[in-house]
């Protein structure tokens, strides 16, 4: 039966470049079909997430000077005047500055406004609104390391999708896995707290590179972990949670398991893991 | 003169650099805590880890209890230190926590901590609960393992474009082409 | 030639110890504690800088920096990262020597202070760039790129950062043209404009610390501290390099009342003043000057008063000399100067006073130009008849400058006096006598048996008070009993 279904669907996968880093669709495409559909269909659906995380990047990059983030991050414009769609951003964001007690923040340490720990979560969410909104129900989305499933990878199986977890101390290897999606279709609530069973759908990581940790801990000096893997039902959570834990350390990772329906995989800069126990064998 | 500038300057400034280091050791010692409570020793570890679950109130030491340590009607911390080398479950302080009370119960076999639990007694509402997802030290070889040729996926936190380039998610992706 | 021209004046044959004691031991106490005062503070500060440089390694300790250096590139971005904040420390710490704050000024002196200013350019340089080299190798062996590539990566990507690079491009344009226009001789001009530049190299290093900078991270005691001791040193240049000269220039209101020829290429400037008492005993401490004249308002000049100052009234009006030789285009200028002309002043500075005595008796040695403090000094100073000597250099008696205002003040106080004329000994370039003199073996102790138990004020040109300095050296004079003040920048 496995056997079968696996002949059946192959994976199929594209990719593109937008805000720095690498995203990647990847669908189960039915070889019973004709191939010239599937491969159509998953070109569209490519070009239609690619629109959708270039036209984010046109407005929230600080990396372009033109774009709305830095005209705000410069002053030229204040928040009062920014688009809805900033302004909702930073309203989610200081929401989110809110609910993990100033561990993740929209602010860089000297005051600028840096919405792209929201931005990347943000756009792979719109991705795979609009998958859903294409009729896709079986999909993967990997944006950089996060990533945001739905279905499975044999459609109609029920099977999950399988995710590594890179090791932080050798990237060529894997740390752990983790299932996502699958069985249970995806929890119809994604708030703070949705409620038991069913597959996470979403997996973030937030690691801190040695330059990232001399760059950005918020608490004092470099974080207390290299990597924080957060697997929640909506990516925005994940994202931003993963963040926040590598930001304020083991009493942000604490609060965060303790608040929100999620999986956590830490690892500290020694090299010694963390896990609640949807992580373990 | 010059030498009494000389000798002051030089133990003024081994004094500031010791205690630089000093508390820098501090730092790294509290950050180490549930590291260390894997190893460490199960009296000393069990108050911290009663702290340190806390999500982030202050640390408190086990040793000065609680009057909620004698209600939580098991052994209290200085009996598990006694206990601690025999093995078995012991629990530790009962904190306050803003998200109710808290208690952390550990295992310990020969001397060792093998397993950590927290325990929420209460919730807002006052009913007792018990936290399922706490995250607690765990080895390697307990996660859920995965091989790079079964994963349909990567995680990771990529930094750049260029880490991609020699990723295993671009590995993935280039099959799937 | 000159050798029998020397008169010799004073009440008592200084060769004669039994005159000296009585006074000395009755009135010892009032130098030997304000001396013992002065040295403390002196190494208090001396302390204080060595441990601004130790805290600022400390923070990064005490951030538990040793706990995160587990690989190599750890190791290094950490070396790296401790180079940079104690660069940035031993650069707060010549901002500050070259402040020209009172509580410095008076310890140790503002030549003294500008010596240590000068002394740490390197060092801080050496430690800055090595911030920038140890980083990128440090960042890069972390993200497997090579030094440049990361450096490239870091100025583009990390925001604040391209400004970190521009500062270190100033330092080190404004270390080694220091460097190069002290050996070369730079005009003073040129030199002055070169260190504006370090204001700019300071400001741009700012945001990158604080924006990049993990270990000042926002609510962190580390934020706190650097942000403080930046703010001080900020508040310290404002305080005292703009306001305190505006102060002073406003309070005094000085105006050229006239300017009068000494000797061949020597002027003295008269200026007349508001509230002076302020500044009297300031005799012989030197002052930074600018006339408001067209074409030389700009060019700030550091000259010593030639003369205590004169108050004619009880309302402190009253008279300022300086005595000035032409040294350069600058200081052409000034004898046109026309009475009238405003003058901006900052000071007074440095220590060749009466504040910096540890001894009853005082010698003063001075050559050239570097006699006109010494005369102003003389005026105040004080000492008992018989236990001051004054040496004056020069190549003839004209260039005794104020030799006869000199002769009349040692008259008065009961000061001995030698002119000591004529050619230096080409074969002895070590020596600070006249060549005739040096040749017959004539010492310094020859004309000051007591020296040991003086303080010695030596003014003149580098290398000849640098001969006075090692000849009152070996002749046991210990360098807390030695006043000089450098004239060279």
């Amino acid at each position: 039966m496995q056997q079968t279904s696996d002949n059946r669907y192959r994976l199929r996968a594209r990719t593109f470049t937008c805000m720095g880093t690498v995203i990647s669709l990847t669908v189960p495409a039915d070889t019973q079909k004709a191939p010239g559909a599937a491969e159509e269909e998953l070109e569209a659906a490519t070009a239609v997430v690619e629109r959708l995380f270039t036209e984010l990047d046109a407005t929230f990059s600080l990396y372009r000077p033109d774009s709305e983030a830095s005209r705000l991050a410069r002053g030229e414009l204040v928040l009062h005047d920014a688009s809805a769609q900033m302004r909702a951003r930073y309203e989610e964001a200081a929401g989110w500055r809110l609910l993990t007690e100033g561990a993740f923040t929209p602010e860089r340490p000297d005051g600028a406004l840096d919405l792209s720990g929201l931005v990347k979560g943000h756009a792979i969410k719109e991705a795979g609104t609009s998958l859903r909104a294409l009729g896709l129900a079986d999909w993967c989305v990997n944006a950089g390391g996060d990533v945001l499933v739905s279905g499975s990878p044999t459609p109609g199986s029920g099977e999950s999708w399988r995710a590594g977890i890179v090791d932080p101390a050798d990237r060529r290897t894997l740390l752990a896995g983790f299932p996502l999606g699958g069985a249970a279709p995806e929890g119809s609530g994604s708030g703070a707290f949705a409620s038991d069973g069913g597959g996470k759908a979403a997996l973030a990581t937030s690691g801190s590179a040695e330059r990232g940790d001399h760059i950005w801990s918020v608490a004092a000096g470099a974080s207390e972990f290299r990597q924080v893997s957060v697997a929640a039902a909506d990516v925005v959570t994940a994202d931003v949670l993963a963040t926040a834990i590598v930001a304020g350390g083991t009493p942000v990772l604490h609060r965060a398991t303790a608040l929100w329906d999620i999986e956590v995989l830490a690892v500290r800069r020694g090299g010694d893991l963390l896990a609640t126990p949807g992580f373990r064998r | 003169m010059r030498a009494r500038a000389a000798v002051s300057a030089a133990l003024a400034s081994a004094g500031i650099l010791l205690a630089g280091w000093q508390s820098g050791v501090h730092v790294a010692d509290t950050r180490s805590v549930v590291a260390a409570a894997s190893t460490g020793n199960a009296a000393e570890s069990s108050s911290e880890l009663g702290t340190s679950g806390t999500s982030g109130t202050s640390g408190t030491s086990g040793s000065s209890g609680t009057g909620a340590s004698g209600a939580a009607g098991s052994a209290g911390t200085g009996s598990a230190g006694a206990a601690a080398k025999a093995g078995g479950t012991y629990d530790g302080d009962v904190v306050q926590t803003r998200f109710g009370t808290v208690q952390v119960q550990i295992t310990v076999k020969a001397g060792a901590i093998t397993d950590v639990t927290a325990l929420k007694l209460t919730d807002h509402e006052g009913r007792s609960v018990q936290i399922s997802n706490y995250a607690a030290p765990i080895l390697r070889s307990e996660v859920l393992q995965a091989q790079s040729a079964d994963v349909q996926t990567v995680g990771g936190a990529t930094v750049t474009s260029d880490a991609y380039l020699t990723s295993l998610q671009a590995a993935l992706d280039a099959a799937n082409l | 030639m000159n050798t029998q021209l020397s008169p010799r004046l004073g009440t008592d044959d200084p060769r004669n110890p039994g005159s000296g004691p009585p006074a000395g031991t009755a009135a010892r106490p009032r130098f030997a504690v304000r001396h013992r005062r002065r040295l403390l503070r002196a190494d208090a500060l001396t302390v204080a800088a060595w441990g601004s440089l130790a805290a600022s390694v400390s923070l990064w300790l005490a951030d538990g920096g040793t706990a995160a250096i587990s690989t190599v590139a750890s190791g290094v971005t950490a070396l790296g990262i401790v180079a940079g904040l104690a660069g940035m420390d031993l650069v707060l710490l010549m901002l500050l020597l070259a402040a020209r704050i009172p509580l410095i000024d008076g310890a140790v002196g503002h030549d003294r202070a500008l010596e240590f200013h000068r002394r740490l350019g390197k060092p801080s340089l050496y430690l800055l760039l090595a911030h920038g080299i140890l980083i990128a190798v440090g960042y890069g062996m972390a993200e497997g790129l090579d030094p440049v590539s990361e450096a490239v990566a870091l100025w583009v990507l990390v925001p604040d950062m391209w400004l970190a690079f521009v500062s270190l491009a100033l330092f080190i344009a404004v270390v080694v043209t220091s460097l190069v226009a002290v050996r070369r001789r730079f005009p003073y001009e040129f030199w002055y404009l070169v260190h504006l530049l370090t204001y700019a190299a300071v400001l741009t290093s700012l945001p990158h610390q604080f924006s990049v900078g993990g270990l000042f991270a926002e609510g962190t005691w580390q934020r706190w501290y650097w942000i403080a001791i930046c703010a001080a040193t900020g508040a310290a240049l404002l305080c005292y390099r703009v306001i305190q000269p505006l102060v002073a220039t406003f309070r005094h209101q000085l105006t050229v009342e006239r300017v009068t020829a000494e000797a061949p290429g020597v002027i003295s400037v008269e200026m007349s003043g508001l509230q002076l008492r302020a500044l009297e005993g300031s005799g012989g401490r030197f002052f930074i000057w600018r006339f408001l004249a067209p074409g030389l308002w700009w060019h700030p000049h550091p000259f010593s008063l030639s003369a205590e100052p004169m108050v004619l009234g009880n309302d402190g009006r009253g008279l300022l000399r300086i005595t000035v030789r032409n040294l350069g285009r600058g200081t052409a200028q000034l004898a046109a100067l026309r009475p009238g002309t405003k003058v901006a002043v900052e000071g007074p500075y440095g220590l060749f006073s009466s504040a910096a005595r540890s001894r009853d008796r005082v010698v003063l040695i001075g050559a050239g130009i570097g006699i006109t403090p010494l005369r102003a000094l003389l005026e105040r100073t004080p000492f008992a008849p018989g236990q001051a000597t004054v040496l004056l250099r020069g190549h003839s008696d004209q260039e005794l400058y104020l030799g006869d205002e000199i002769l009349e003040l040692c008259r008065r106080r009961g000061a001995t006096l030698f002119h000591l004329t004529g050619p230096r000994d080409p074969g002895a370039p070590g020596s600070w006598l006249p060549a005739a003199w040096h040749v017959a073996g004539y010492a310094l102790t020859d004309y000051v048996p007591d020296i040991a138990d003086a303080d010695v004020y030596v003014c003149g040109p580098t290398a000849w008070a640098g001969n006075v300095l090692s000849a009152a050296r070996s002749a046991g004079v210990r360098e807390d009993q030695l006043h000089y003040e450098r004239f060279d920048w």
